[in-house]
């Protein structure tokens, strides 16, 4: 089941930790607030455990949806709770189920989504671009089932960078996905030389 | 038996299938987006069964798995008929096969989304194995989930932020047998 040595994960973990790092410091710029990452993990799972990843497979989430198009084909998608956004969008004084208040939250996928492809694109001389976000609010399982195989890709195992945004001061997380699509992480680790 | 025991709840994760004959039993499909959760069900010998299908067909090459409708279909039909159920009993009721999301410019190729694909592969099956579709919650843009009760064959299923609804009630007659 092993299909990246150590020695890969942990150069797509530390693409993540600078993706995601960049993406934060975005992150932090729009709110005006200090913002902080987790370690990322970066990981090959079995679809139904990637699928579990965030959380329960039937808790809700807002999920932002950012497809990636160019070199290589792949979805950033951004896991936003409830509270988390209300959050979020309090800061603009908006609701997150309100028509700005998707907006905002679009907004918010567009900006950590392209500040952490931009990094990807730059370490690995790929070019990458993003597609507009989709806002959706549904169970997390089917978002992330969605995402894995909605282009109906037949894969087993999908790799999953994984992070959460933290907003500091304010009670406010995300988890921040990278999903390649299969081919495209051997493209990717062919360009880091591994 | 424990009271936990009466009320067990099987989940078919993705590309799996659960099948029961005992009157307890709930069978399960969290969080279907653009996968189909196909449910077999006999009333009257109380046994149904239920598949958590990925894609409509397998590939040319690779072992043939749940995943995919072409395999799952049949697979699910064997494990209910080998439970006790008689094939001119079966009701068939679908959920999911939901589009979350477009993905423009991706290898789709602008084709049909996979969940509507999904739900199509299925009833292709279907139809080959002379089973009816009973009742239906697919399309749309929303995730649901669906549950089954193996002692009366009822189906309820929920959309994200809404209420559950029942689906396929036992009160709906028996079919004649064909």
């Amino acid at each position: 089941m092993s299909l990246y040595t150590d020695l890969q994960l942990d150069a797509l973990r530390e693409l993540a930790n600078i993706g995601s790092g960049q993406a934060a410091a975005s992150l932090s710029t729009l709110l005006g607030k200090p913002t902080d990452i987790s370690v990322p993990t970066a990981a090959a799972l079995p679809l139904a455990d990637a699928v579990a990843i965030a959380g329960e497979p039937e808790e809700e989430r807002h999920g932002i949806l950012v497809p990636i198009i160019g070199d290589m084909s792949a979805a950033v998608v951004l896991l936003v709770p409830e509270e988390d956004a209300h959050t979020l969008c309090s800061v603009y004084g908006l609701d997150p189920h309100s028509e700005d208040g998707r907006s905002m939250l679009q907004e918010v996928g567009n900006i950590l989504g392209t500040s952490y492809i931009n990094v990807l694109a730059q370490m690995t001389g790929m070019d990458l671009e993003p597609a507009p976000p989709q806002v959706v609010h549904d169970m997390l399982g089917a978002i992330l089932a969605s995402v894995l195989i909605g282009r109906g890709e037949d894969i087993d195992v999908a790799l999953v960078l994984d992070s959460n945004i933290t907003v500091e001061g304010e009670a406010c997380s995300m988890s921040f996905l990278l999903l390649p699509e299969n081919g495209g992480v051997e493209d990717l680790l062919g360009r880091l030389g591994l | 038996m424990s009271v936990a025991a009466l009320h067990q709840e099987h989940l078919a994760r993705m590309g799996q299938q659960v099948a029961s004959a005992q009157a307890g039993d709930v069978l399960a499909c969290v969080g279907l987006g653009s996968c189909i959760g196909l449910a077999l069900i006999d009333r009257r010998a109380s046994v149904a069964g239920l598949a958590h299908i990925m894609l409509p067909s397998s590939p040319a090459a690779g072992q043939p798995n749940g995943k995919h409708a072409d395999y799952a279909v049949p697979a699910l039909l064997e494990e209910v008929l080998a439970l006790g159920g008689a094939r001119h009993r079966l009701d068939a009721v679908l959920v999911g096969g939901a589009a979350m999301f477009t993905f423009g410019g991706s290898t789709d190729g602008g084709g049909a989304q996979i969940g509507a694909r999904n739900d199509e592969a299925v009833r292709t099956e279907l139809q080959k194995l002379r089973v009816h579709v009973r009742a239906e919650a697919t399309g749309g843009t929303r995730g649901r989930t669906m549950r089954v009760r193996v002692a009366d064959g009822t189906v309820v299923f929920k959309e994200a932020g809404g209420a559950e609804v029942e689906l396929f009630s036992n009160a709906l007659p028996l079919r004649a047998a064909a």
